[in-house]
């Protein structure tokens, strides 16, 4: 059996600043095996996967690759032992070619481009990865661009290839090609270890999961022992399977005032005559797979994106027609857009949480203010921090240093401190834990009881099914269909988003 | 200023030129409820209905019908077709001639009508009590007759009109005038709900004509009102909004050109009922989406009513669209838990029962 181990742990530990991260982990990778690491932000998955690849190092414990113990020191250390690591933020260079970001690290003294582009479509090929060796980095699909990273790893010669929430930004039908990639890679003998919030992806596609809490080691087992509910009470330590999509729902809220009308909305090429209505007091869920415009139509609606110039169709706010180049003047005029992409467009890491969340409130000022009062700054941040439960030392922790789910609450207390009327979600619960999503969806259920108009755009449609009163498909850049929560199905829903 | 952003908004395709149609979509989700409804009664030319809370009073042409249940008999006839009909709350009833004159009997069978108007009237189309035994009149145009409904819409009229009379008077105030198209009107406490079908929105006028939008934005061209029990209305449509005659009524010399050259039947406007003849535009296409072609059409005629509440807002809505037949409805009233509504299109009396359309969309 210990043949069969390519990289183990024994009690591995790694503290920061005296805080255990991990502690005292057990841990061992199969040769040819599918292993998930679940657990709530904040467990260790990330930090043990770092030890891994490198990126850390422990503070106690041992690591053995084939049998040999191993301290990387650096991820190239690591690489040299056969260990790769794929990024959420994938780790490519945009403006070089997926041939260039392939061989980088390994240039020659003399390098011929079109040797490089050769080579490399020979590799992709046998890889049967279907992208062109020529293309940009930066103009490709997250799809593919997982494809590159995946390849690179494979051409190092990895035999233990590491995933961080590697499904996060993939649309349902880039996740399953990616599973059938990952199903290829084991054929070939590489070890995968895989990270991921939708339990699903880990009881499909693991052969094992191992459950991490609060840095321990929960358990380890194999996949078909597991059901969603014993992977959610080894997560969390309670059962939360029948809060977070597990019950259908068996009222819908009804529709107040008619808040947000768009009418014939165009932005080429995304946004095809989109038409929809948002009312008060209701939860409207928007699905649909990636390239049919949903984010773009609110996007538009939230002044972060100009529709076309000409004819490019109406939106009413509240029955006034708005128009609007920037997203201040439609913060003014109540309307909040919780961003998709929290990391670039959510927030800044840098900054500390009470003042990312004050700054949501400065477009409120119609022109600015010349001085911040450090007092109100951390008395508004202490407010949103308690209401919203983020999880941090203090108001002045620095949002970088928070975990993805306490990230995404802080990007939703920056618009909620606009107190808008209007409040569009787009993927509120991308790359969080599902503690985390719990409160998250609590959160939204509680903002349409008060009254306020809600859209929730998903690609996740038990998340659309649990969150939405109403629930509208997406196709090709306008809305196709219609259903009341009460009505849907995932089938129905799935269809009108493909047909 | 004015001419110079209505230049702007033509050439940017903003504003009034942007030809945008709202979405049937929240209470205005389409079904074919009107589809299911049961056929009471099949009419050469039915108009308007009322109800005294026990029959149902029809208008066919020049003639008066009384339904009972299923059986309609003809109570009375007159020498032109009714445009407007109405049952008064102490029995009585009144009724518009041709849109050019009103005429109010004591009850349905009286021989001679106790008060008549018939001064400045064009195209009366809804009568209804109002408090104070007056009662509100709506008259669509004071351009076109009321069959000529297309030509004023062609021509963006606002001549529509909301009046008060006084039966024991015999005066008649003009409470609001410059109407688009006003076809449908409630007397609610100091307001009266309207219907202003060129404008696509129902809106309050009050007593001392100021005037609120209560319903705006309406993906349809509105027609008449009633009382829904439990309180709120139901509002019919006669019709939908279409992309393509919002495009047509903002090219000024298309129409003019197509109104003077192409027969009436023919025009880019909507209609009451449609697929008779393969020259009728907008009568269907088709679009390749995914790879598969699909039907698609327009809907030149449609058929709609909506449940509104007592502030006005849509609850819920019965629809016949395209490919459906009961199209043109521009009556309905509620009576014996039952909703009677006429689809002018077809010809038909139509009837659903309210209770489990309430039930099933939890008004």
């Amino acid at each position: 059996m210990s043949d069969d181990i390519v990289l183990s742990l024994t009690k591995a530990t790694k503290l920061y600043a005296g805080v255990a991260a991990i502690d005292d982990v057990d841990f061992d990778l199969r040769r040819g095996e599918i292993h998930a690491l679940v657990g709530e932000n904040g467990a260790g998955k990330s930090t043990l996967t770092k030890v891994m690849a490198g990126v850390v190092t422990l503070t106690s414990g041992t690591m053995t690759v084939d049998g040999v113990e191993a301290s990387p020191q650096s991820p190239l250390e690591a690489r040299q032992l056969g260990i790769a690591m794929v990024f959420q933020e994938n780790s490519l260079v945009p403006t070089m070619t997926v041939a260039q970001n392939l061989f980088l690290g390994q240039e020659r003294f003399y390098n011929r481009l079109r040797g490089i582009y050769i080579a490399a479509q020979q590799f992709l090929q046998s890889l049967n990865f279907d992208v062109a060796p020529t293309a940009t980095v930066g103009v490709l699909g997250a799809a593919k661009k997982q494809m590159v990273e995946i390849a690179r790893a494979v051409l190092h010669k990895a035999k233990v290839i590491i995933f961080d929430e590697p499904t996060a930004s993939l649309t349902p039908e880039e996740k399953k090609y990616f599973f059938d990639l990952v199903r290829d890679l084991k054929r070939r003998g590489v070890s995968i270890v895989f990270i991921s919030h939708a339990l699903e992806e880990a009881l499909v596609l693991a052969d094992r999961i191992t459950v991490l809490r609060d840095g321990k080691k929960v358990v380890t087992d194999d996949a078909a022992k597991f059901d969603r509910a014993r992977i959610v009470q080894a997560m969390v330590g309670r059962d939360l399977s029948h809060t977070l999509y597990g019950v259908r729902k068996a009222t819908v809220r009804k529709a107040g005032d008619r808040v947000l009308t768009v009418q014939n909305l165009k932005m080429a090429p995304m946004v095809k005559n989109n038409s929809l209505s948002v009312f008060a007091g209701q939860i409207t869920g928007v699905f649909g797979l990636v390239g049919a415009g949903r984010t773009e139509t609110f996007k538009i609606v939230s002044g972060v994106l100009k529709r076309d110039f000409f004819y490019g169709g109406e939106v009413f706010l509240r029955d006034k027609p708005v128009r609007f180049r920037v997203p201040a003047p439609a913060v003014r005029a109540g309307v909040a857009y919780v961003t998709e992409d929290r990391k670039v467009e959510g927030f800044f890491e840098t900054a500390s949480i009470a003042r990312n969340i004050y700054l949501g409130l400065t477009s409120r000022f119609p022109r600015g203010r010349a001085f911040l009062s450090r007092r109100e700054v951390n008395a508004i941040g202490s407010d949103w921090i308690k209401a919203l439960k983020v999880r941090a030392i203090g108001n002045e922790a620095k949002v970088v240093e928070l975990s993805g789910g306490n990230q995404q609450k802080v990007v939703i207390a920056k618009s909620l401190v606009q107190a808008p009327d209007l409040i569009i979600f787009d993927e509120p619960t991308r790359g969080v834990d599902v503690g985390a999503i719990v409160e998250i969806h609590e959160l939204i259920n509680r903002l349409a009881d008060e009254g306020k108009a809600v859209v929730v755009i998903s690609s996740y449609v038990p998340e659309i099914m649990a969150l939405s009163d109403r629930i509208l498909v997406s196709r090709q850049g306008k809305v196709v269909e219609e259903f009341s929560a009460l009505e849907a199905t995932e089938e129905k829903i799935m269809y009108a988003a493909i047909h | 200023m004015i001419g110079v952003r209505d230049f702007a908004n033509r050439l940017l395709g903003r504003g009034d030129a942007a030809i945008a149609v709202p979405t049937f979509d929240g209470a205005l989700k389409p079904n074919q409820k009107l589809e299911a409804a049961d056929i009471v009664l099949e009419c050469a030319a039915p108009e308007d209905l009322a109800t005294d809370g026990r029959s149902i009073y029809v208008a066919d042409g020049p003639r008066l019908l009384k339904l009972d249940g299923d059986v309609a008999a003809e109570a009375r006839r007159f020498d032109r077709p009714i445009s407007a009909l109405a049952v008064l709350p102490d029995g009585g009833l009144a009724v518009a001639l041709a849109g050019r004159e009103i005429r109010i009997y004591l009850e349905p069978s009286a021989p001679k009508p106790y008060a008549v108007f018939a001064s400045g009237l064009n195209a009366v189309n809804t009568l209804a009590p109002a408090p104070g035994g007056t009662l509100v009149a709506t008259d669509g145009s004071m351009t076109y007759a009321v069959e000529d409904w297309t030509r004023d819409l062609l021509e963006r009229q606002r001549s529509g009109r909301l009046l008060v009379l006084d039966p024991a008077t015999g005066a008649a105030k003009t409470l609001a005038a410059g109407l688009g198209f006003a076809f449908g009107a409630c007397a609610t406490g100091d307001e009266v709900l309207v219907s202003e079908s060129w404008m696509h929105r129902l809106i309050a006028i009050r007593r001392d004509g100021t005037m609120r939008i209560v319903l705006p934005h309406l993906p349809v061209y509105p027609s008449r009102l009633s009382r829904a029990s439990g309180g709120g209305y139901w509002l019919t449509a006669f019709v939908a909004r279409t992309l393509l005659v919002e495009f047509v009524l903002r090219e000024r010399t298309y129409r003019k050109r197509m109104m003077a050259e192409i027969d009436p039947e023919y025009w880019i406007v909507p209609r009451l009922r449609s697929g008779l003849s393969f020259k009728e535009p907008l009568q269907g296409a088709h679009i390749k989406t995914m790879g598969v072609i699909k039907p698609w059409a327009p809907p030149r005629s449609y058929g709609l009513v909506i449940r509104l509440d007592a502030a006005g807002a849509p609850l819920y809505s019965l629809h016949s669209r395209v490919g459906g037949t009961n199209h043109g409805v521009v009556a309905a009233v509620e009576c014996d838990n039952s909703l009677v509504m006429i689809a002018k299109g077809p010809g038909r009396i139509l009837r659903l029962p309210v209770g489990p359309l309430n039930q099933e969309f939890g008004a």
